[in-house]
């Protein structure tokens, strides 16, 4: 692309809406995110399927988690999926599209482009954040939607039995899966913020996004550690599990409040530290 | 907005005031408090509790493993949600990450649910021990136990406590605290004795209801930390919903019916204080007692002797599907069948927990030392494993 391509500098009026709705363009019509977020969707389709055939043979409505639970219930199939992408086809997929924002358009030659825009570059950054944000969203809607329809089709929606063995009507029950979703989703946000950190750290896209996966990985794995439990709450990963909260008779919304803030922290250090990077940094590509 | 706000600081400033004076509890002395606990009614609450446990032994990431599963109490630190009408009906939830394990308790029935294994099991009394058991409840209510005469006053009961604890600790009131966010007394006990392991025992009481709301138990070689603790970290009185007390077991879930025996309660088969069963002796003094158990076949229990494994709970396991049963029947020795650890190896979980000493087998915790000897004695005490293995001698 040269200058004379350009289109003549536009008012400053409407800029940051055109300038939004063509990142989303971008973010979701890029195949390779289309590919991540129909390999996720995929992820409930082919375990409801194999949880299928097999229900009737030896090991059917045996397994980890919640996969034991998936042929008695399809409603179940939302959140084994969920429960199975969680440590890392999750991460990885938003590491992809959060450490891709910035760092993609400065590989690509075409960020500096970007900041002839007549918007401020906090508000460039906002942009770039709203689409990696919609895109984790998008990501975790993909598996919930698909795994819906694929466990009603499969093995057909009822009332569902809690972990604490009370069973609840389908409604309820829908609605606890909705919170399980909305949780999950909102879980991603703080990886969101540190891929985008990453991003506007380098102008290797792949780097930014091996980093965000890892930051995710390590902190899972730290948090095993018994010997490392006086940092653990601060951990990204610590209270991704807490969703199992809305499986509870009485959820206890203490501990997903404690799990929202901790998200809520995450974003607020790391787009902190993006914002001022990305702010004073000499863009030269 | 501002009626919902208003509405919102009123209820909330009762409570803060409330707490402003935390030191201004009237100053009372331990048999007082003793006292209070033994009068007060069971209230009605609902909460969370936390356990943790540092007792040295090795970590045993059992939840990881197995899901939440009562086994996972030896250590680490497990929470537990707990609600009861202050009556005869109450459940308890062991919290894994993604499973529980509850407690359901009402009346003369209680059932035990495992989100993991999707089993019930299903605790009654037989028709006889129920007639007598909604016979004594009656009575109860009607204020006419038959026992009622031999049973002391609760202030009685709770003097009479208290010159106990006194005989062998020093029994004091420490700085009020507040846990789970209410003001409390701390009544602690000091072991006088300088050779047994624990070092002090605290009670926190809740200054307002009476209930008690954490139990600290500390070693004499860690001042730090509490070796065991177990207390509410949020707690709200009050009667619970009714769904949470009650529990019908979910469809698809493998059940199991035990019939337990009401123990019996008449003056006659009354056991005498001091009395104790065949194969048990006691040596020592108050907190230096020794119990020693002679003739325990600790391999044969080890080994999941079919007998003894088979009133083990989950002895049975139930499949949905025929052929998985048919598979599991096939594969499952009769003799693993019973042990509430699953598939993990007792025997190699026996050899981790103790350490091999001339004269057995010793577990050491912070708290607790248990002598496993060649000869098929268990010496079990809250002091030193050189103390058991002198007496073992």
């Amino acid at each position: 692309m040269s200058l004379v391509d350009l289109p003549e500098a536009p008012s400053t009026r409407g800029a940051l809406g055109r300038l939004a709705r063509s990142e989303l363009r971008l973010v979701f019509g890029r195949r390779r995110n289309i590919v991540l977020l129909i390999g996720l969707a995929l992820v409930p389709l082919v375990l409801g399927l194999v949880l299928f055939l097999t229900q009737d043979s030896a090991l059917g409505g045996q397994g980890p988690g919640f996969i034991g639970n998936v042929t008695g219930n399809g409603l179940f199939l939302v959140v084994a999926a969920l429960f199975i992408c969680l440590p890392f086809l999750l991460p990885l997929t938003i590491g992809i599209a959060s450490g891709d924002s910035v760092a993609g358009e400065a590989s690509a030659g075409t960020l500096r482009y970007l900041l002839v825009v007549p918007v401020s570059r906090t508000r460039l950054l906002g942009v770039k954040a709203l689409g990696a944000l919609l895109f984790a969203g998008a990501a975790v809607l993909s598996i919930a939607v698909v795994g819906l329809v694929a466990g009603a089709v499969f093995f057909g929606l009822r009332d569902i039995t809690l972990l604490s063995g009370t069973t609840v009507p389908l409604l309820d029950g829908v609605v606890r899966v909705a919170g399980i979703v909305a949780y999950v989703g909102l879980s991603m946000t703080g990886l969101v913020a540190v891929g985008l950190f990453f991003s506007t750290l380098t102008e290797v896209p792949v780097g930014a996004m091996a980093a965000t996966v890892v930051v995710a990985i390590v902190s899972g794995v730290l948090d095993q550690l018994p010997a490392l439990h006086v940092i653990a709450p601060a951990l990204l990963t610590h209270h991704w599990l807490g969703f199992a909260e809305f499986l509870r008779l009485e959820p206890d919304w203490g501990v997903l409040g404690q799990g929202l803030t901790l998200q809520a922290a995450w974003v607020a250090i790391f787009g902190a530290l993006a914002w001022s990077r990305f702010t004073t940094a000499d863009v030269s590509s | 907005m501002v009626v919902a706000v208003a509405v919102g600081i009123g209820f909330a400033a009762p409570p803060l005031l409330a707490t402003a004076g935390s030191d201004g509890l009237p100053t009372i002395t331990p048999e007082q408090l003793a006292e209070q606990v033994a009068a007060a009614e069971q209230q009605p609450l609902s909460g969370t509790v936390v356990y943790t446990a540092r007792l040295g032994l090795p970590e045993l990431p059992f939840s990881k493993v197995t899901g939440a599963n009562p086994v996972s109490l030896l250590g680490g630190s497990s929470t537990m949600r707990v609600w009861t009408d202050g009556a005869e009906r109450s459940r308890a939830a062991l919290l894994g990450d993604v499973s529980e394990y509850s407690v359901v308790q009402d009346g003369p029935q209680a059932w035990t649910y495992s989100s993991t294994d999707n089993a019930v099991v299903h605790y009654t009394l037989d028709d006889a021990d129920t007639a007598r058991y909604d016979d004594l409840a009656a009575k109860a209510e009607a204020g006419d136990l038959p026992v009622e005469g031999d049973l002391p006053t609760p202030a009685e009961a709770a003097r009479q406590a208290v010159t106990m604890a006194k005989a062998f600790s020093t029994v004091t009131l420490d700085a009020q605290t507040e846990v789970a966010g209410r003001d409390a007394y701390q009544l602690v006990v000091t072991p006088t004795s300088q050779t047994t392991l624990i070092g002090r025992i605290v009670v926190a009481v809740d200054a307002a209801t009476s209930t008690p709301l954490r139990l600290q138990v500390w070693s004499r070689a860690d001042a730090q930390t509490p070796a065991l603790e177990l207390g509410f970290t949020d707690v709200t009185f009050g009667t619970p919903a009714d769904s949470v007390l009650s529990f019908s077991t979910p469809p698809g879930a493998s059940t199991k019916d035990v019939v337990v025996a009401l123990p019996e309660h008449d003056a006659t088969t009354a056991t005498v204080p001091g009395a104790l069963p065949e194969g048990v002796t006691v040596s020592g003094l108050g907190w230096d007692s020794v119990v020693q158990v002679a003739g325990v076949d600790v391999a044969g229990l080890l080994a999941g002797d079919p007998a003894a494994a088979s009133a083990l709970p989950g002895a049975d396991r139930q499949f949905d599907s025929k052929g998985a049963q048919q598979l599991y029947d096939q594969f499952a020795p009769e003799k693993d069948a019973g042990s509430p650890l699953g598939t993990l190896d007792t025997s190699a979980l026996y050899d981790q927990l103790t350490t091999a000493v001339p004269e057995g087998r010793l577990l050491s915790s912070a708290l607790l030392s248990v002598l496993v000897t060649d000869d098929g004695r268990v010496l079990v005490g809250a002091v030193p494993g050189e103390t058991l293995q002198a007496l073992a001698r």
